[in-house]
């Protein structure tokens, strides 16, 4: 999955994506029976393969499509409301190096002894121009910037009515370049993001009340902060194992996983208000430890991860994440998994 | 729930369209395995990969401890399988770095290593 859950789900606890399905089938449809032509690849830096992540993003322009992440868990709120987010997300590459996402999360809401709610969370794109490539290195950078639409979603799950602009930096970079001695390890990868989440609005006042009679007006100010995201991943690949390191002769089942921990988490930086004793997320670092495992076939994978918050902000218990995402530049490599204008602009040997 | 049902359909059209498509080829299996000592030079490496490779656009080469190629001639190419002729291999370390492209155009590449230890 991508960055795009990552913001929406850290608030609350986890990740979100995607556009209607429905409209995804249609247009997946229409380029399955037209156009010809090569394709390149998902995220690869030489021998190492980077799979999607549930939590946060691979370093890694692709065509891809995230269809359905879901994910259950109690939120930060006291009490802890019970959330399931339903997402998607379509991932195309314009040029070899320069993609585009978008992504979408319906959210169900069961508040304690108050109304429950469902809607759709705010649209969210990103935009990333991977332009580092090290194949020997096994090493991927990229930036770009991600934009959640205000308006664009249900306030009643949560959806801001302003917009928030995220300037990012991606990263991967697999061991296999360790010498042959480090054995297994160098199976080893790791991934990371950072990016700054600014709001189009500094904050929101709303009037509570007005004294007719003495004039006095009554309101509350909610201040909205910038935010720095940051997150990433380790994980061991069996795959990589078994092709560039050692063949232990493991069934198939087991050469296919890539178990890893991912975490993302969120610190406001600025236009914040210092209170003491708070549980309020917008004045503390918030953030999730997802340890899982995701099976990845020929054209597309699986995964599965546990949700564990970092302190009670971030959420209550354990939740769960679950995804299938397919890689477009597979099943359709002539029509939707290719790029628009295959052109490359991209720096590394 | 609708949304359920909807992301159900989509997903359902994927997986219907996952048969006709080919994939990246990976390397399945080699012999001499990868990673493995074996007692007896091979005069042959075999690479197993999940799709069928085009031969023209495709490499392998073996090189031993000092850097010196092993493999003798091109690659021989048989729809997933590809053959190397090696040259009489003396005890030691040997690299192999393979590339190849899928016949559906996508490229992989990656390098294993074996051991003769008679």
């Amino acid at each position: 999955m991508s960055p795009i859950a990552f913001w929406g789900a850290v608030r609350q606890g986890i990740p979100r994506p995607f556009l209607p399905a429905t409209a995804a089938a249609l247009v997946l449809t229409v380029f399955n029976l037209v156009g010809t032509s090569p394709a390149m690849a998902h995220c690869f830096a030489g021998s190492r393969f980077f799979p999607a992540m549930l939590t946060t993003d691979d370093p890694c322009v692709a065509d891809e499509l995230s269809l359905p992440t879901i994910s259950g868990f109690k939120t930060g709120d006291i009490p802890a409301n019970r959330e399931l987010d339903i997402s998607a997300e379509f991932s195309k590459r314009i040029t070899e190096d320069f993609g585009v996402s978008i992504g979408r999360t319906y959210t169900r809401l069961w508040v304690p002894g108050g109304p429950n709610a469902s809607g759709w969370q705010n649209l969210e794109t990103t935009f990333k121009y991977q332009f580092l490539t090290w194949p020997q290195s096994e090493f991927v950078l990229s930036a770009g910037v991600s934009v959640e639409w205000g308006r664009t979603g249900n306030a009643s799950v949560g959806a801001e009515k302003f917009h928030t602009i995220t300037p990012m930096l991606w990263v991967g970079k697999g061991m296999g370049d360790l010498p042959s001695s480090f054995g297994a390890l160098r199976a080893f990868a790791a991934t990371g993001q950072v990016g700054y989440a600014i709001p189009s609005w500094r904050r929101t006042v709303t009037i509570t009340s007005i004294d007719f009679d003495t004039g006095e007006v009554d309101f509350d100010e909610e201040r909205h902060p910038h935010f720095l995201q940051y997150g990433g991943s380790i994980q061991f690949s069996m795959p990589y194992l078994k092709a560039n390191v050692i063949d232990l002769g493991l069934p198939d089942v087991f050469n296919r996983m890539v178990p890893l921990v991912e975490a993302s988490f969120r610190t406001p930086v600025a236009n914040t208000i210092q209170m003491a004793n708070t549980w309020d997320e917008n004045n503390r670092t918030i953030g999730t430890v997802n340890p899982g495992i995701i099976y990845v076939a020929d054209k597309f994978q699986i995964g599965a991860e546990a949700i564990i918050p970092i302190n009670r902000a971030s959420g209550k218990g354990i939740g769960w994440v679950a995804q299938l995402h397919f890689f477009l530049d597979d099943i359709f490599p002539t029509t939707v998994g290719r790029p628009i204008i295959p052109i490359s602009a991209r720096l590394g040997p | 729930m609708k949304i359920i049902r909807k992301n159900l359909l989509a997903g359902a059209f994927l997986l219907t369209s996952l048969a006709a498509a080919d994939a990246h080829a990976q390397l399945e299996s080699a012999n001499p395995r990868v990673g493995s000592i074996v007692s007896a030079a091979p005069s042959v490496l075999t690479l197993n990969f999940s799709e069928g490779v085009e031969p023209a656009f495709s490499t392998v080469q073996v090189t031993d401890a000092a850097g010196r190629r092993a493999d003798a001639g091109k690659p021989r190419v048989n729809g997933r399988v590809v053959l190397v002729p090696l040259r009489p291999l003396a005890p030691g370390q040997y690299t192999v770095r393979w590339r190849v492209l899928s016949v559906d155009t996508h490229t992989t590449e990656g390098s294993f290593g074996f051991e003769v230890r008679p």
